[in-house]
């Protein structure tokens, strides 16, 4: 260990400007730029530009009240009737009131027909539609759309819960744009502290989403309104006849409303809480299945945007390749810098494993602290979160890396997304052989 | 053996055969009902049922027991379907007037156990329903009483012997004498069947309805739903409708529907409210009501068990001896406690003796000529007597001394914490003013009043000193 540590200071003792920059340019050119320093500018920026919105909004508030338009709530789900009742419970706090609620059964195995008939009796849900036979989480959304009236729509999933004013919130950005089409909720991690990974994952929810999404709207890339709290104009999901078959339908859905020529905004102020994978090995199939839709649907369904023609947008454009460079580019570019690190560095490769873990760490830690400064606010202490900072890097350097790379290369090769049990067999098949 | 007997008619409606004497109705003319009673049948001829039916009716609910107890027969001359409700209420049918002679049997049986009648005129409307009842089934030999299908009755059952007595509307009001007269123990009963009524007006021609949940309406139009699964499109099948050669085409993809369970599916049914565009798969089940116009949902509808019911021991004899009132109707007879709330006082008060040892009475007043009297009073009459009666008693006695009747024609008083002789000098001071309200309320009326006063023994218990003080009066 002391030789270790000796080493380990003469290593610092050499290093130049340059010869660090040689060793660490991974870091800098990619985790730092991108993930530190321009998100510390754009977030300024937003700050900034919330602060003399900030009358816009209130003005755009004032008017979603003085409309006062019904709001369709679809709740599609499989076996999620033990949910229903806080779920419905909790809408009936809203402070926005003008909603119906409409839940849509996904050939349950359960007792959810017998609950959601229940709720619908005693009016806590308007509409409860049970489909005998399972059709997959699209199909459900699908049918809860077709029989919905409001003007505008909010999906939901059922296991989560919602602040008294999430629904109030997620509306105002239609309000101050009319470009609008679609706006995402800030989603947050109700398990924190259930166990080390919900706690990773609350802490990469919060730099993924809270954060990540701040920025992207900010620079108008935002490419995925979540599942669990999505609100859209009822006209623009007419016009795409609501959603394509899963899994990853939410990111599919929010590059079609981008395509319509619709702007995607985040409500960082519109809170949703959601219950994370507590094991590891749940994690990994959550992530396989989302990580895989980001090959299936950016790199062969929507390869589009990428290509310039009539349709060409620059956002779009960027959105995409933002995406796709550092999420699977930049994924495959590690295992690049670890084989040059390995090949030419050997020797040293201790001490720079011992830096990147120092420099990913360090910057973890000013992010993590800085950028509390910026967030809204929170249903728990950020204290909480401080001393599992250090894990982030293998959480999410190693752990999540292995995942991800583990889900591009199966789907690259094998198309393994469509044989995933999450969505019924009766539709995958249709949906490999039309290639979506 | 045939009767072949000659007929003569007395008048236009009257025909005598031997010694019998017979109303005879017929070309739909309708004589004065007071004269069926001095005659010993009625023969009615059979050309329209309706009229047969109104006849019947009138015969049967009429109050005066020599009218409604008369034997009615029918001449029926053609062929004709037998219906229940006139079959129930009838003694017989003959096919010729030659055939009288055959009846007169049946006639004769009827008027013997009808004389054996002692039928007073009864305290409340309860009480004469149950009267006629058991006096027509007791003259008949009619030991159970059968609920008949009858779609013209507002419960869709009849008991003709009760239904005579209501409006068609309120028919329902039957059920609830029959089971009056169950709990006086005239009648026994056993389940037939179960009826549900309107909440508002207890009528049972009802139309059920499937109804939108939010509305009521019953203007909806069910449709399946379509899964489409290569682009994920659900939706009713008039989405996919095609006008033009009326195949099934996607509204999302235009796709040609094909095969079921390879390119789509039917995950379910939904229903569509035409009056407030509600989508619903749960509709809730309404029941219109045909006489009130009500339109509620059918878990509102009032429940109503059908039942057959036999004549019992008890009930026959209160068709010979007469039924006065139920225990309905001297319990509301204001000042009065009921007799089981009497028991439980008088326990009580037999407990408190045991720790002061001190004197307590009991005392019953009961009306010897009760049917006599109760037959010469009509039914408000007796009412307003009972009323008399007991507030009389009650002026002579303590605030804290209960009364309640043990039946219509016996009461019974607590007096507590007297001496005995000065119990018997109330009760004798009591007989007297009731005698006296008697005289100066009716002139040509005679009440035989009987008393009995026993010092309470707390060494007995209160039922037997309650068995031993009314054992004469039962």
């Amino acid at each position: 260990m002391e030789g270790i540590l000796d080493s380990y200071m003469r290593f610092l003792a050499t290093l130049t400007p340059a010869y660090f920059f040689e060793l660490f340019w991974f870091y800098f050119v990619f985790e730092f730029i991108r993930y530190f320093f321009l998100e510390f500018i754009v977030l300024n920026l937003y700050k900034i530009k919330s602060w003399t919105q900030r009358d816009k909004k209130e003005d755009a508030r004032r008017r979603l009240f003085l409309e006062n338009p019904l709001v369709s709530i679809l709740i599609p789900g499989k076996n999620e009737g033990k949910h229903l009742y806080k779920l419905a419970n909790s809408l009936s706090e809203q402070t926005y009131k003008n909603i119906e609620i409409i839940v849509v059964d996904d050939g349950s195995d359960d007792e959810t027909p017998i609950i959601g008939r229940s709720l619908e009796k005693a009016g806590l849900i308007d509409t409860f539609i049970r489909n005998e036979l399972r059709g997959g989480k699209a199909s459900a959304a699908n049918c809860a759309l077709r029989f919905a009236k409001g003007k505008y729509i909010i999906h939901l999933d059922a296991d989560c819960s919602y602040d008294n004013d999430a629904m109030e919130k997620i509306l105002i950005p239609f309000f101050m744009d009319n470009r609008v089409g679609g706006v995402g909720g800030n989603v947050s991690v109700r398990n924190y502290n259930e166990s080390l990974v919900t706690t990773l994952q609350g802490i990469e929810y919060f730099n993924t989403i809270t954060t990540g999404r701040t920025v992207t709207s900010y620079l108008g890339i935002y490419r995925i309104i979540s599942g669990a709290f999505g609100a859209f104009r009822a006209d623009v999901l007419d016009q795409l006849k609501g959603w394509d078959i899963g899994p990853g339908l939410d990111g599919d859905i929010t590059v079609k409303i981008r395509k319509k020529g619709y702007k995607i905004a985040f409500a960082e102020d519109a809170n949703c809480l959601t219950s994370v994978p507590n094991t590891f090995k749940k994690l990994i199939k959550q992530r396989l299945r989302w990580d895989k839709s980001l090959v299936r649907f950016r790199m062969r369904k929507h390869r589009d945007i990428l290509i310039p023609n009539q349709s060409f947008k620059f956002s779009n454009f960027i959105s995409a390749f933002e995406n796709i460079t550092y999420n699977v580019l930049l994924n495959f570019k590690w295992y690049v810098y670890l084989g040059i690190m390995l090949t030419y560095y050997r020797p040293l490769f201790l001490n720079i494993f011992i830096t990147n873990i120092l420099l990913y760490t360090t910057t973890n830690y000013v992010k993590f602290v800085v950028y509390s400064l910026y967030r809204p606010k929170a249903h728990v202490s950020m204290s909480y979160f401080l001393v599992y900072l250090p894990c982030m890097v293998l959480y999410y350097g190693m752990y999540l890396r292995a995942v991800r790379t583990v889900a591009y290369l199966q789907e690259f090769f094998f198309k393994k997304s469509y044989q995933d049990p999450w969505n019924p067999r009766k539709t995958s098949i249709h949906g490999e052989y039309l290639g979506i | 053996m045939k009767h072949f007997e000659t007929h003569n008619y007395k008048s236009n409606f009257v025909l005598e055969q031997g010694q019998y004497s017979y109303v005879y109705i017929r070309n739909f003319e309708i004589p004065p009902l007071e004269e069926i009673a001095d005659h010993d049948a009625v023969v009615i001829e059979v050309k329209n049922l309706d009229f047969v039916r109104l006849i019947v009716n009138a015969v049967r609910s009429n109050l005066d027991p020599d009218i409604y107890l008369t034997p009615i027969f029918l001449l029926k001359k053609d062929v004709l379907d037998d219906v229940p409700y006139i079959e129930e209420l009838v003694d017989g049918s003959i096919k010729s007037l030659d055939d009288l002679g055959f009846v007169n049997k049946e006639i004769d049986k009827i008027n013997i156990r009808k004389n054996s009648l002692n039928i007073t005129s009864s305290v409340s409307f309860e009480a004469q329903v149950i009267t006629k009842l058991i006096a027509l089934m007791y003259v008949r030999e009619l030991k159970v009483l059968n609920p008949i299908p009858d779609k013209y009755s507002n419960l869709y059952y009849s008991f003709p012997f009760m239904a005579i007595n209501f409006e068609e509307k309120e028919e329902h009001l039957a059920l609830k004498i029959l089971n009056l007269a169950e709990e006086e123990g005239m009648l026994r009963s056993e389940y037939f069947d179960r009826v549900y009524l309107c909440s508002s007006c207890s009528g049972s021609h009802m139309s059920y309805r499937e109804v939108c949940p939010k509305c009521s309406s019953s203007n909806t139009t069910p449709d399946d739903i379509i899964h489409h699964f290569p682009c994920g499109y659900v939706g009713p099948m008039k989405d996919f409708s095609n006008e033009i050669d009326d195949k099934l085409d996607c509204p999302k993809c235009n796709k040609r529907l094909r095969h079921i369970g390879v390119d789509y599916d039917k995950p379910s049914v939904i229903h569509h409210c035409n009056n407030c565009s509600h989508n619903f798969q749960d509709y809730n089940v309404n029941a219109k009501c045909m006489s009130c116009h009500t339109d509620r949902s059918v878990e509102t509808l009032k429940a109503h068990d059908i039942k057959t019911y036999r004549l019992t021991k008890k009930g026959e004899l209160a068709a010979i001896k007469g039924f006065t009132s139920t225990s309905k109707d001297i319990e509301d007879v204001v000042g009065t406690v009921k007799y089981d709330t009497f028991k439980t006082m008088l326990k009580y008060e037999i407990e408190r003796l045991k720790q002061t040892l001190g004197d307590s009475n009991l005392c019953a007043i009961h009306i010897g000529n009760s049917s006599q009297v109760y037959s010469k009073l009509g039914s408000e009459l007796q009412r307003g007597v009972f009323k008399d009666l007991v507030s009389v008693i009650r002026s002579n006695i303590r605030s804290s001394d209960v009364i309640a009747f043990w039946s219509s024609s016996t009461i019974v008083v607590s007096m507590n914490d007297i001496p005995h002789k000065i119990a018997l000098r109330i009760t004798g001071e009591m007989v007297e003013l009731l005698s006296e309200l008697i005289k100066s309320s009716f002139d040509d009326l005679e009440v035989n009043f009987e008393t009995k006063t026993v010092a309470l023994d707390y060494r007995k218990p209160h039922e037997m000193q309650l068995r031993e003080l009314l054992a004469e009066f039962d």
